[in-house]
């Protein structure tokens, strides 16, 4: 390279290097320079979607999306437990409980414009059957539906379900557009948990009459939605609503701090203490959630079977206000029974409490004042701010002092799944959220009655007692019963449930609503954790 | 050197069903249930969706029958469909590997150049506080962990300051630019989306800067001790009698031949960063490759698990390769035969 050549590359590179330089400085030139549109809310959340169709779908961020871009018949109300119309203005029951009428409101459109009829919800409630996904089970107790005209739907059980109301308010009865579906392989018929094949499409596309529209969804980044053009009841504040991943709660603070997000979802107590930048708001409102521990009387390998009277023993060694101060600051209540409080049949349930010296009597009187040795495994989870081990360890130390030497096993959940369905653990520990509002989920969940979950996780039919006939009874009463009817079996079903003691309640968290000032309509919603329409921004 | 790179080339699809076999066995014969991310823990006792959804996912049969089903479609270029995002996983990794490497690679910048500078600066003034200054700045980007200066750099430069915006890619309130190549800033270069472009430059800024701190540590102490070894030999003695400028010295002499063991390195850590990044591609809400692998695995989502094994495959493979040509630009003494 001669001198003059090398000269001329070394000015060119000086003056890229000055455009460069220039180009990035008028880029990046004003600080903080990214800020929202007005319009546009971004919620900071952990997502954790498992699909986007609605049948098919079955997570608490779904749940957001579900009645953002869908609509159901029904929904819960802003009291979180009345049933308020929705698609459907008005709806009734027959005499023998069997059949819903549900009348639609005429004014209600899909996003392309097109009218809400019959026949869309005889399609979305059949495919959500027939399709054999997560939330199919609500609709296992529909026999038939028929649509006498576009703008009636009679649905028809093959048993009375006093909670129907409440699954068909759920999210995932979300109704779709079936014709629009049909034209991407939806599928509602007895076979279409074989030929279905809308589940790709509906990943990209939203086929509902919600106030939103899914624009994008980009997994473990962000979804996107916008207003809906065609929205049949009052539009949206905010035009577009962003909801972006953030994995833990100090990355949610710090987005709601600078700006980046106008709402961080899952901040636990702890985090929000540390919030003390100038226009954030935090709040903590009570929650329907909780996490409980549950013992297998059925688990194999046991050093000692847990007997009703060791289940009772391991009832009181734990301090359920000393686990709610370990975890949460105190930020949590207690729950007498597996279904929360304020549902249905909940109200003067006994609140369990520590009694150390009743639960080394009881061990005394089983032959085992030495105590005994258990596993626990659990999902290395941390769920509303709870850390499942952190939980765990203190559970282990109130079990130390009657002499039960528990055994930490923190598993990955698809580890957990295997084991607690296989050879059942133990003892372990997980979460519930409600669908809707209604105790008829807990029960049918929770009690130890043939074919429900817990009763088999814990052992089932193989177990000797532990099913509980009483249970068995008052299940079979509450599907006939009336509403003030239900309350009453309810309460007797929490009473039932606190006396099996396989499933423990220990903390139902209270939430931390945090969000920038001037974002209005904020607010914990049973039917999907936060209703998008609502929010607005000064 | 043109038969050299066609035969590793023509050698890379065999590594790479071997690699696939081993990521299916491992991955099928670990304890759990893959089901976990398909339907919900409630309905896991509910013997009609069980079995609907092994049908469905191809799960209810034998893993022989799985494997030769799974390479079959693989020889098509088909990873098959995530049990996770319920997508196709060459979309998932073709969304994300964009994202991973427009990181990675200006981290990579940053660690290169600021590390051989470093490292050149060092090697010239030799236990002078310099070189000290330059060895502890190499140290601390090397030992803080990333999850704990990404937390504090957002904390300091993001909330207190305000200068940088904070985790993602690209301000929420603004429509990712129109994608081309799937790199934001080119992106947003392309279409002369400006707004998207500072956006995207601002949000790449922090990130880059810590990932690439943990790499100029590496680099910066191997180019220092290549560079103390060369600054030894006679032919710079030679060079420097003859008169040439001390920089020439450095960098056409001395710098030149202590880069060769350096590139090794460079070549290593930019593989592995694809596929590795995932503590920074956390910390800043970076939907990246590793953040991807990180959910795979903990789903057990077997496609995906495979479909990264392969692509952190292909980029060693590659990263070596490439690492092996610029033996050549760098010293022309070395030839690939």
């Amino acid at each position: 390279m001669s001198k003059e050549s090398s000269r001329q590359s070394i000015v060119g590179g000086a003056l890229s290097a000055v455009a460069l330089v220039g180009l990035s400085v008028t880029l990046l030139a004003s600080p903080n320079a990214v800020q929202a549109d007005n319009d546009t809310i971004v919620i900071a959340r952990d997502t954790d979607f498992n699909s986007l169709d609605p049948n098919q779908a079955w997570c608490d961020s779904c749940q957001i999306y579900l009645t953002a871009a869908y609509e159901q018949l029904v929904r819960v109300g802003d009291d979180n437990k009345t049933i308020v119309p929705r698609l459907a203005k008005e709806w009734s029951v027959s005499d023998d409980g069997l059949t819903y009428r549900f009348v639609l409101d005429e004014r209600a459109t899909f996003s392309d414009g097109t009218p809400v009829e019959a026949k869309d919800i005889a399609f979305s409630l059949m495919r959500q059957k027939n399709l054999k996904g997560s939330p199919s089970f609500f609709m296992e107790g529909i026999d038939s539906i028929a649509t006498p005209d576009a703008g009636t739907v009679d649905i028809t059980l093959s048993a009375p379900d006093p909670e129907f109301l409440g699954k068909v308010s759920a999210p995932y009865a979300a109704i779709l557009n079936a014709d629009l579906l049909a034209q991407h392989g939806g599928v509602a018929g007895e076979d279409a948990s074989t030929k279905d094949t809308a589940e790709a499409w509906l990943q990209d596309n939203s086929a509902g009459s919600g106030a939103y529209v899914l624009e994008s969804y980009r997994p473990d980044d962000e979804l996107r939605l916008v207003a809906n053009e065609n929205y049949w009841r009052d539009r949206p504040q905010a035009s577009t609503i962003v909801i972006r991943e953030a994995d833990d709660a100090v990355t949610q603070i710090q987005m709601l701090q600078s700006g980046s997000a106008d709402i961080a979802m899952q901040v636990d107590p702890d985090t929000a203490t540390t919030v003390n930048a100038e226009g954030v708001v935090t709040e903590l409102v009570p929650s329907a959630n909780f996490i409980y521990v549950a013992l297998s009387p059925g688990a194999k390998g046991m050093e000692v079977p847990l007997s009703p009277a060791l289940r009772e023993a391991i009832g009181h060694a734990i301090d359920y206000d000393g686990v709610l101060e370990f975890t949460l600051g105190g930020a949590a209540d207690k729950m007498a029974s597996p279904i929360p409080n304020g549902f249905p049949g909940t109200e003067g349930l006994p609140m369990p409490e520590q009694d150390i010296e009743k639960a080394k009597a009881i061990l005394k009187q089983e032959g085992l004042e030495d105590g005994f040795s258990m596993v626990a495994a659990y999902p290395e989870f941390n769920v509303y701010g709870v850390d499942l081990t952190t939980m765990m360890q203190k559970v282990q130390q109130d079990l130390a002092k009657v002499g039960i030497d528990l055994k930490l096993e923190p598993v990955t959940f698809p580890v957990w799944r295997e084991r607690v369905g296989g050879d059942h653990i133990p003892m372990t520990a997980v979460f519930f959220a409600p669908d809707y509002y209604g105790s008829g989920q807990y029960t049918g969940y929770f009690g130890m009655a043939p074919g429900i979950t817990w009763y088999n996780r814990a052992g089932g039919d193989e177990v000797e007692g532990l099913q509980n006939a009483r249970m068995v009874e008052l299940l079979d009463q509450v599907r006939t019963a009336n509403a003030d009817e239900a309350v009453d079996l309810y309460h007797q079903m929490g009473l039932e449930m606190i006396k099996d003691r396989v499933i423990i309640p220990l903390i139902n968290p209270k939430l931390v609503l945090a969000y920038r000032d001037g974002i209005k309509g904020v607010r914990y919603a049973i039917c999907c954790n936060l209703p998008v329409e609502e929010l607005s921004k000064e | 050197m043109t038969r050299y790179v066609l035969r590793r080339l023509l050698a890379m699809p065999l590594l790479l069903l071997g690699v696939a076999t081993l990521a299916f066995l491992l991955g099928n014969l670990v304890k759990g249930d893959p089901l976990s991310s398909i339907l919900n823990e409630r309905q896991m006792n509910n013997p009609a969706l069980v079995e609907a959804a092994k049908a469905k996912w191809g799960l209810d049969e034998p893993i022989p029958e799985r494997y030769l089903t799974y390479i079959g479609n693989l020889l098509q270029g088909d990873l098959g469909v995530s049990f996770r995002t319920k997508r196709p996983v060459m979309r998932d990794l073709m969304e994300r590997l964009p994202a991973t490497l427009e990181l990675v690679v200006s981290a990579m910048l940053v660690g290169c150049l600021f590390g051989v500078a470093l490292g050149v600066v060092a090697a010239h003034w030799r236990n002078g506080p310099a070189d000290h200054g330059a060895r502890l700045f190499a140290l601390i980007g090397s030992s803080l962990p990333v999850f704990w200066s990404g937390l504090i750099a957002l904390f300091v430069f993001s909330v207190e300051l305000s200068w940088l915006p904070g985790p993602g890619r690209i301000d929420a309130s603004l429509p990712p630019p129109q994608s081309i190549t799937g790199f934001y800033t080119i992106d947003s270069l392309i279409t002369g989306d400006w707004p998207a472009l500072r956006s995207a430059l601002l949000h790449l800024l922090m990130p880059s800067v810590i990932l690439g701190w943990t790499v100029l540590g590496v680099i910066s102490r191997m180019v220092r001790a290549n560079m103390l070894d060369v600054l030894q030999q006679d032919y710079i003695t030679t060079a420097r009698a003859k008169g040439a400028a001390v920089l020439r010295v450095l960098l056409r002499h001395a710098l030149r031949n202590a880069l060769v063991p350096t590139i090794t390195i460079i070549g290593f850590a930019f593989a592995y960063l694809i596929t590795g990044a995932v503590l920074t591609e956390t910390v800043f809400s970076w939907p990246g490759i590793g953040s991807y692998a990180v959910a795979a695995a903990r789903a057990l989502d077997h496609p995906a698990i495979i479909g990264v094994t392969i692509l952190g495959a292909v980029a060693f493979l590659l990263a070596n390769l490439a690492a092996d040509i610029a033996y050549v630009f760098a010293n022309p003494r070395i030839s690939l035969t």
